[in-house]
């Protein structure tokens, strides 16, 4: 499972998830909408609702009315008039809510309208009826209400509200019909947002699930690569061990082989001198004999001018090649004890290292005291690594340390310990000459040496010192300044075995 | 030197086998030197061509052996003469530029009687040459195997 693959899966997650939460809210509020339609489409239906039960009313009372003045005109009884004027009461404010009711219509405004005058003339009609009743005039009461079916009053009325109801019958069907949309509407709009989130959810369990094996997986892979790691760590150990082994190998066979030339260069340049000898000698008896003078006593060499300058250029020449070979052969022994010394396997055991200094600085104590120097052992941490190695690493860097002081003034040498995380650290300060900052480096590096060259020395002992300090686990650092001395800090594990550098063998 | 003893030379350097001689003739010792540059030369003379070393017996012996031989090394050679038994009681003396202890220790272990590192220091080495002089005319070179 690639990076990029991983991120667009979780942009992909956090897409989905607020595409539902979106989809929540838009169902939400949608909802809220269309529920609020349909409460305000359901008020439209009980307002037309209304609206006819209020005409029928109205008729109903007019009716009432003409039943009632018809009755009176009649029989002339009281009671009916009182139920007619009790009808009439009621019309005008039932008029007046009708037309209230139905002001949202123009349609209906203008039947109303119409109906109102229709109304209110028959009203007139039976108010002037009874009237002349109350006058006894019954025949022309009657003429009035004749005249008023005639004059189409009646008609009008029921012309007018049938009109109203054929309006608001068909208000009635449009509203339901508005109000079963709206429903259906929620309805699907809520099936189909449950869906969507439906979707989405699946979507996301698909994701997740998804995600899981992936990682699943990358647990697997980091379990068997820790697995791998192992053994790829030991190969690889094993490549290096091999590697140094051979330069080992190599640096041996070199320099053993390089020593096997010098033997007859040497040799035979010996054999030169002595050849040489015997020839200036014969010379000098010659000279001396070519000039009438006695023989020369044996082996003397007598030769005068010209002869004895050759014999001393002679002799001069061979010294220098002499002397050559002989640095040559330091060299090579010294990469043979080196390498030999890279060869040894190292036995750790168990060292009192303040003993074990003292020891060694009770050996140099002859050197520092020729070159009045104190040497100040401090208390060391013990530790578990090779004898011999970390003597020559001691031995060497405070044999260094009396051999580069300052000429005049009496040397301090320092010798420090502590622990830090498993390591044990140790410094040896001098307040010798030090070395400049430039030739850090270099001071380490297999015969090269830095400052005043005015001590015999083949530059190798601090070269073989941090290949010890290496070979033993550990670091090695200067810090010096030119004239206030150096300190080497050298860092050990405390608990050195062969098993975490035998790579080293 | 009334003993009739060969020294058998085994060196392929030639510079060191001349400067071995002449050591050995300054020293005074005039015995017969017959040299060898490799090892299978050496073998097929000191073994014979059936490699029992039967053409040896009645000889006295005296081995200079080099242990780097471009053909094989020196151990091996040491080891089958000290496991013959016409030529075991032969002394052989190692002449060799390594002074590796180790090796040192494994000649003796495996017989040689001398082990002489060569140094390039040429004095040391002359004397060296010369006290094996001096060796040679102490020892007794046993009768050859009767």
């Amino acid at each position: 499972m690639t990076a990029d693959a991983q991120r667009r899966r979780a942009m992909l997650q956090t897409l989905l998830l607020s595409a539902g939460f979106l989809v929540l809210v838009a169902i939400s509020a949608a909802s809220v909408l269309l529920v609020n339609k349909a409460r305000e489409d359901n008020a439209w239906v009980v307002h037309t609702v209304e609206a006819e039960s209020q005409i029928s009313n109205l008729l109903l009372e007019v009716r009432r009315a003409e039943s009632a003045t018809r009755a009176y005109l009649l029989s002339g009884a009281p009671q009916f008039l009182a139920e007619y004027q009790a009808a009439a009461t009621t019309i005008v404010p039932a008029l007046d809510k009708l037309t209230a009711f139905t002001s949202d219509n123009p349609v209906q405004v203008a039947s109303a309208a119409k109906l109102r005058q229709a109304v209110e003339q028959r009203l007139s009609e039976f108010a002037r009826g009874i009237e002349r009743v109350k006058n006894n005039d019954v025949s022309t009461a009657v003429t009035v209400l004749r005249n008023g079916a005639s004059t189409g009053a009646v008609e009008t009325i029921g012309q007018a509200a049938r009109d109203m109801r054929a309006e608001e019958d068909r208000l009635f069907r449009e509203r339901t019909d508005t109000a079963d949309r709206t429903q259906k509407l929620a309805s699907s709009v809520t099936i189909a947002g449950s869906g969507m989130v439906l979707a989405l959810a699946f979507g996301s369990v698909l994701l997740v699930r998804q995600s899981s094996r992936a990682r699943d997986l990358a647990e697997n892979r980091l379990r068997d690569a820790n697995l791998n790691l192992e053994a790829t760590v030991d190969e690889r150990t094993a490549d290096l061990r091999e590697a140094n082994d051979e330069i080992q190998r190599f640096a041996y066979i070199v320099s053993h082989d390089l020593r096997s030339p010098l033997v007859n260069i040497m040799g035979f340049t010996s054999e030169l001198e002595e050849l040489g000898g015997d020839i200036f000698r014969r010379i000098g008896g010659l000279t001396h004999e070519a000039a009438g003078g006695p023989p020369p006593a044996a082996g003397e060499i007598a030769l005068e001018g010209p002869d004895q300058q050759l014999s001393v250029d002679f002799a001069e020449a061979l010294g220098f090649i002499k002397s050559s070979i002989a640095k040559m052969d330091r060299l090579i022994s010294a990469i043979l004890n080196l390498t030999r010394e890279g060869r040894r396997e190292f036995q750790p055991e168990k060292i009192d290292t303040r003993a074990f200094v003292e020891t060694i600085v009770s050996t140099l104590a002859h050197q520092a005291a020729e070159a009045q120097a104190e040497i100040h052992i401090e208390p060391l941490p013990n530790l578990v690594s090779d004898r011999l190695a970390l003597e020559q690493i001691f031995s060497n860097l405070i044999d260094n340390g009396i051999k580069y002081l300052k000429n005049g003034v009496p040397g301090t040498i320092r010798i420090r310990g502590r622990t830090k995380l498993g390591y044990a650290i140790f410094e040896i300060s001098d307040n010798g000459r030090g070395i400049d900052p430039r030739d850090h480096q270099r001071i380490f590096d297999l015969f090269r040496r830095a400052g005043t060259q005015d001590k015999p020395g083949q530059g190798i002992g601090l070269a073989h010192v941090r290949a010890l300090v290496r070979r033993l686990g550990g670091t090695m650092s200067v810090s010096s300044e030119l004239n206030t001395g150096s300190t080497f800090t050298i860092t050990l594990p405390i608990n050195w075995n062969a098993s975490n550098r035998n790579a080293d063998k | 030197m009334t003993l009739p003893v060969s020294i058998i030379m085994i060196e392929d350097d030639e510079g060191h086998a001349r400067l071995i001689e002449r050591n050995i003739r300054r020293s005074g010792v005039n015995n017969e030197i017959i040299s060898f540059k490799n090892g299978t030369d050496a073998m097929k003379h000191l073994f014979g061509a059936d490699g029992s070393g039967l053409v040896q017996k009645g000889h006295a012996l005296l081995i200079l052996l080099d242990l780097n031989l471009p053909d094989m090394t020196g151990i091996d050679i040491l080891k089958q003469i000290k496991e013959n038994k016409y030529l075991k009681a032969s002394p052989v003396v190692v002449l060799t530029t390594t002074d590796d202890s180790q090796e040192i220790k494994r000649c003796y272990e495996l017989g040689c009687n001398v082990y002489i590192t060569k140094p390039v220091n040429y004095e040391n080495f002359a004397n060296a040459i010369r006290q094996l002089g001096l060796f040679f005319s102490v020892i007794q070179v046993p009768p050859a195997a009767s």
